[in-house]
């Protein structure tokens, strides 16, 4: 689910991007923030970052004594996308593997789909390997498929999130 | 369906102790972190997992371990009520925060893309990596009418108690049908009877507004 939230985060301008003019000084504070947000990628609360949306106050500047850096504090606004345990989401099948399948939702890439977890789906094996129910279902590469999360988490390392899903439920498979 | 809801539940709620004693090949790292969700730690144990939800979800093996009490002590409460996992959602938005329907993400998203047009002439201004895919994603539906007016429709659920993030749940699924609604929101299925009309008429106009947009969009 895309998540709107209220920031406040510090921005470290060096001396050197200080300018009188106060329009120039706080575009150099907004594209700084905005480097930052960009830089974190995501976080374990908020989910994956996509967009900055308004910046609030900027706070007054004070001076960092060793380096001369002038650090503002920032209210801000900003987009973010998180999975949510017992969500209901859409992925496209991008890995087939015999034990089950991993899908892309969004900027997440490693959302896996255990084969216990789609119980009626049986492996077909091929060049093409996909799987398939009683009823010609089919999950193979490149179909969108809707799944309910049970459960996520943050990989702090890579700053990526991972998810288990299921297709155990009604309304929950390839979708046409 | 209950029992699918059920499944859903127990390895995010309970389980705790139905699972210590389950899971045979339980290494000792995750069972100190079973706490509340499905954990995994590596790339490799993301398979060993899988066995163990599921163990958790076999009760019979639950019985094998800690008896019979433990297994339907914390089977019970959570097919009985589902509101937990609802308070749950709402438990994890993280403070400060409000969510959104796909189709406001877009919007807010799309306008942002547009701008960069210009904006991105500043090598000063990044966008995260994850921009794009986030924008493809909130614009897969692709047919919904302005985020207001599918706020406007969804309003009078509010009054049964629905939440915001329920709504937002529903209008994401894009559902058909109230029995779609109720099967994949299950926190919804307490205030079935009261909730059934209401949502039956939101879905209605929702539906009849998707087609008029289609047609619109075949007439130009």
């Amino acid at each position: 689910m895309y998540l709107k939230s209220k920031l406040s985060w510090n921005v470290v301008l060096p001396a050197e991007n200080l300018n009188a003019k106060g329009l120039i000084l706080q575009k150099a504070i907004i594209s700084r923030l905005m480097a930052n947000f960009a830089a974190k990628k995501a976080s374990k609360d908020l989910g994956y970052f996509l967009a900055v949306t308004t910046v609030g106050n900027i706070g007054e500047g004070k001076v960092r004594q060793q380096s001369g850096d002038v650090l503002f504090p920032v209210d801000f606004s900003c987009i973010t996308f998180k999975m949510l345990t017992g969500e209901v989401l859409e992925g496209v099948v991008h890995k087939i593997l015999k034990h089950g399948v991993f899908l892309r939702c969004g900027p997440a890439e490693n959302v896996y789909l255990s084969n216990q977890k789609m119980d009626d789906y049986h492996y077909v094996p091929g060049e093409n390997p996909y799987f398939m129910n009683g009823r010609s279902s089919k999950i193979e590469k490149g179909v969108v498929v809707r799944f309910l999360v049970i459960g996520e988490k943050f990989m702090e390392a890579e700053k990526d999130f991972r998810a288990v899903v299921s297709l155990e439920g009604d309304y929950l498979g390839p979708v046409s | 369906m209950a029992e699918k809801g059920g499944k859903g539940y127990l390895p995010a709620k309970g389980g705790k102790s139905a699972l210590k004693s389950p899971v045979g090949n339980g290494d000792s790292s995750t069972k100190s972190k079973k706490g509340k969700k499905v954990q995994f730690d590596s790339e490799d144990s993301f398979e060993n997992n899988i066995p163990k939800s599921n163990g958790k979800a076999d009760t019979p093996a639950g019985k094998g371990g800690k008896g019979d009490k433990v297994a339907n002590g914390t089977k019970k409460p959570t097919v009985k009520t589902p509101s937990p996992t609802e308070r749950r959602l709402e438990q994890e938005l993280p403070p400060n925060s409000v969510c959104l329907m796909d189709c406001e993400a877009a919007e807010i998203l799309q306008d942002i893309q547009d701008h960069m047009v210009i904006l991105s002439q500043d090598p000063d201004i990044k966008l995260p990596v994850s921009f794009d895919t986030g924008l493809t994603y909130a614009k897969r539906g692709g047919n919904y009418a302005k985020p207001q007016t599918v706020k406007k429709i969804f309003e009078p659920l509010k009054k049964h108690g629905v939440s915001e993030c329920e709504i937002c749940l529903i209008a994401n699924i894009c559902p058909d049908s109230v029995d779609e609604v109720f099967a994949l929101v299950p926190t919804l299925k307490p205030k079935m009877s009261k909730l059934r009309e209401p949502l039956r008429i939101a879905l209605d106009e929702l539906g009849n507004l998707k087609e008029a947009l289609a047609n619109l969009k075949d007439s130009k």
